[in-house]
This record gives structure tokens, sequence and C-alpha cells, in this order.
């Protein structure tokens, strides 16, 4: 289900089990990990291990920010109200 | 502090709902009286929409694939008369589509006394609609169509491989053209014209039945019974192989319920179908129309030209947020496949603005619609049921519960077809940004004073 444009730039990685294309190396082995897992070598699920940590890590620093957002969305909105609604 | 802008909110959501239901009908049906919002209408249009980018943020915290997978494969089967159910449906089905031929005819003028209006109107487009997306889809069992075409389902050579892309654009193409009649003729005031429209649907069956055969014409082309389809899938009931099961509501549109790009157009025109049916009772629409037919375009081939621009225009915005999808992940998943996987978490948004425009209409005229069903020839006064305050607030719950699940939807949807967990979350991006228009757009509409359009 992937096609061949190259809008999506960066360091691609193709799975050799099922041919479809990654745009990173860590996408590539989280899609091992899932789809693949009862096929794959010790080394290849030591990188997915890998790659869910560093995901992982990402995730964390990305919900930091949504709080930050939702926190900011929420008291903005209360100093809106109170000024426009009062 | 809080209770203030939950009241303000409230308040505003509110009007939405009374309104929604003044635009949803012309002529009779169109009684509601507007009211002032309590806040601005650009602070009533920025908090809806960031409830739902909001929603958004929180969905974002759920990361656990598992869990997500599990909330959405949870069913559990219900035993049930399949067959005796579908007989005692089809009975009901032709019983009231006779009902509504006749009365049609020959009942009263008054609208509101005559049982094809209410029928319609009342019993089917409110009703069973909202049956549809709460309950499940009892319509392939209570069509009459269906019922009443089978005998040239036997005459005919029976099924015709229609390509499932091309049945879905000209189903697509149906339903735009039967909003376009809904918004431009009587036919909520009309019980003649009504019941003649309801036959002349029937000879359109009819005809598709003989030239595609009977399971494509309803199966694939038919507008009304794939629509029924669409909002089903919103339901907590699902229809298996041997008897029915129950799901988490809207579990099922995290799976395949769109196919096709067809597919897709046609989930855009039932978002844009309930859209520009409000849009056209807008003063602004107004302004705007007599300033075109100033210009010297005739009124006849401006509602059409609306209406297909309106829904291009949204079409065009869900495909930019589908390919865009692509760059923010990234992935190499091709847009399309990303547009055919994300399109039914519009559906969810859909039945929740239905819910908020025609609950209060339904239980209102309900009284009616007993009366007229239980006397179709000589019915009694119309009354209408008077109905607490509080109940709007359901349809404000319904708006909101209706986004909410759009937005978990398609969360499940990302994290069924990306690998990457960060990634799901970050092809949301501009699926959200469409989400958010939308709210605030169909937010506007509602909270506009409904009139009647102009030129018709």
């Amino acid at each position: 289900m992937t096609d061949g444009a190259s809008d999506v730039t960066g360091d691609d990685a193709t799975c050799e089990r099922c041919g479809e294309r990654f745009p990173s190396e860590r996408l590539r082995d989280l899609h091992r990990g899932l789809e693949h897992y009862r096929d794959l070598t010790d080394a290849e699920r030591a990188a997915y291990e890998a790659a869910y940590e560093s995901e992982t890590e990402d995730l964390q620093s990305f919900r930091l920010r949504a709080l930050a957002a939702l926190v900011l969305l929420y008291f903005g909105f209360l100093m809106t109200y109170a000024v426009v609604a009062l | 502090m809080l209770r203030r802008l939950a009241h303000s909110l409230g308040a505003g959501l509110g009007v939405a709902a009374v309104c929604g239901v003044a635009v949803a009908h012309g002529g009779s049906l169109r009684g509601a009286s507007g009211s002032s919002l309590a806040v601005p209408t650009w602070l009533f249009l920025s908090t809806g929409g960031a409830v739902v980018g909001a929603s958004f943020l929180l969905a974002s915290f759920v990361t656990d694939r598992q869990f997500v997978a599990d909330v959405h494969g949870w069913r559990r089967a219900l035993p049930a008369p399949r067959r005796l159910l579908a007989w005692a449906g089809q009975a009901l089905g032709v019983a009231a589509f006779v009902v509504l031929v006749v009365a049609g005819f020959f009942g009263p003028a008054d609208p509101l006394r005559n049982a094809a209006i209410v029928l319609v109107w009342v019993a089917w487009w409110a009703g069973l609609v909202m049956a549809t997306y709460l309950v499940g889809n009892a319509w392939p069992a209570l069509d009459p169509f269906r019922t009443l075409t089978r005998p040239l389902a036997w005459v005919t050579d029976g099924v015709r491989d229609l390509n499932a892309d091309r049945a879905a654009w000209a189903s697509t193409a149906f339903l735009l053209a039967l909003v376009w009649v809904e918004v431009v003729s009587p036919l909520a005031d009309a019980p003649r014209l009504l019941a003649a429209a309801a036959l002349g649907y029937l000879a359109l069956a009819a005809v598709g039945v003989v030239i595609v055969g009977h399971d494509t014409w309803f199966g694939e082309v038919d507008p009304v019974s794939r629509l029924f389809r669409a909002y089903g899938a919103v339901a907590p009931v699902e229809r298996t192989g041997d008897g029915i099961s129950l799901r988490v509501p809207a579990a099922r549109l995290t799976e395949r319920v769109v196919d096709t790009s067809g597919g897709v157009a046609f989930v855009v025109a039932v978002l844009w179908g309930t859209t520009y049916d409000g849009l056209v009772g807008t003063p602004a629409w107004a302004t705007v129309a007599r300033a075109v037919v100033d210009a010297g375009v005739p009124p006849v081939a401006l509602y059409p030209a609306a209406l297909l621009v309106g829904f291009v225009a949204f079409h065009q915005l869900y495909w930019w947020a589908a390919r865009k999808a692509r760059e923010t992940a990234p992935t190499y998943t091709d847009a399309a496949t990303l547009a055919v996987r994300f399109a039914p978490s519009l559906l969810a948004i859909a039945a929740g603005y239905h819910l908020a425009h025609y609950l209060v209409y339904f239980l209102s005229l309900s009284p009616a619609l007993v009366s007229a069903v239980l006397a179709p020839l000589d019915p009694p006064t119309a009354m209408r049921l008077v109905l607490p305050a509080w109940l709007s607030g359901v349809g404000v719950a319904a708006v909101l519960v209706g986004h909410l699940l759009a937005i978990w939807v398609a969360h499940g949807i990302a994290f069924d077809e990306l690998p990457g967990r960060l990634q799901a979350v970050r092809s949301q991006y501009a699926l959200t940004a469409v989400m958010v228009f939308y709210t605030m757009s169909s937010m506007w509409i509602v909270s506009q004073p409904a009139g009647s359009p102009p030129f018709l």
C-alpha cells in the first residue's frame, strides 16, 4: 500500500519481509516488531525494542508539549471569557 | 467562574441546538424562533473549535496499542430471531409505504395532520435515522423499496458487477440530488407532492434494479440504503453472519466501512448535505444569493451550483488533510489509502449533528405522529409536546460526543494503520484542523437566525 513518490525525504528503509517502505529505520524496526515478530532474528528483536524505547522517549516530550498546549488553551479561554462575558 | 463559562457555553450551544431544529426543515416545520447568544459569535465558535482541538490533545495521551485495539475489538453476541425480525420489518415497511401513499393523496392538506408528512419527516428522517446510529441499522429489513422491487429481481437476469468506485460516485451524485430536491421543493409541506415523490423513488429503484440487479442497486448505488448503512456503522448493534452482536459505539468506524475513493466522496456528501441544508436558511446566504442573482445568474442555477461548489470544497479539504497526513506523520502509505481509512470518523460527527438537530423536533412532534398513524385519513388536530428546557442540553452533549467519538476513532485508525505511535499522533494534525473548521462552520450556521431560503 505504498507508492514510489519521493516527496517524503529522509533515510529510507524497506522491510525485507513484505517490501513496504518507511521514511526512517526506526519506523521500519517498529513495523517489523508489530507485523513479523515471530519471524524476527534476535538482532532484529533488539532493534525493535530499541526503536520502541527511543519512540517512548520522544512520546514523553510530546506529552509534555501537549499538556502545555492544553493548559494554555484552558487558561486562555478562561481569561477570554472573564474579559468578554463579565 | 467555571460555572459562568459552562453557563455561557451551554446557553450558546443550546441556542444552536434549538436553531438547528428550525433550519432543519422548510415550511411549517421552520417554526422555532431564534434568540440572542450569551457570548459573542467569535468566542462561541472558537470555544467549539477548541473543544475539538483539546480532545485531540487528550486522545494523544492514550498510546497503548493493545488498549486501543481491545476497546475497538470488544464484542458480545446477542441471540436474535433474524428471519422473524426481517419478515416483521418488511411487513411494517410496506404497510408504512401504503399509508404514506394513501394519506398523501387522500389525507388532510394540513402538513402536521397528514400521515404522509409525519411518517416521512418525523418517523423516518428524524426517528429512524436516530435509531440507526443509536441502536442499529434496521433499514435493510424495513426498506419498502427493497421489498417491493424484489419480484423484479426474479424477472431480470440478476446481479451485474459494477465497479465499486463508480457505483459509490453514482450514489454520491444521487445523494446530492436528493439534498437539492429536499431544499428547493416544498416536500415538507405538500402531502400530495411527497406521495408522488415516494412513488417516483419507487419507479427509480425499479429502473435501477432492472439495469444493475437488485443486490447491486441496494448494496452499492441506492443513496438511501448507503446513507443508513453509513449511519449504522456508528451504532453499537452490528449484524453478523449468525445473528447480531453488541460493540462499543462507533468502534466499527475503525474498520473498513469505506473502501473506495467514491465511498470517501459519499461520506463527505453526507456531511456537506447537512451543512448545506442549514446554510441556505441563514441571512448571510440570503444576502449573497440576492447579490449573485442581481449580477445576472438565474436563481434556478444558483442552488445546484452552490451545492456542487460546496461539495467540491469540502471534498478537496478532506483530501488535502489526507495528503498532509503523509508529510506530518511521515509515511509512504499513499494519500488514497489514508483518505479511505480516516473517512468513517466523519460519520460520528454527522450523527452527532443529526441528533442535535432532530431530537427536540422528533419528541415535540411525536404526538402528531401517533395521532396521524392511528387515524391516517381523519386524524385529530395535531398537538406538540411541550418539552423541558434541559432537553436542548442533550443536543449539546450529542454534538460534543459526536466530535469526541470522531477524534477517538481517527486516533484508533491511525494506530491500526501506522507502525509508530508518535507517527500515528502526528498523522492527525491536518485531520484535526479540518474537524475544527467543520465544527466552527456548522456552529456558525446553527447560531444564525433561521429563515426561508430566497428565490424558492
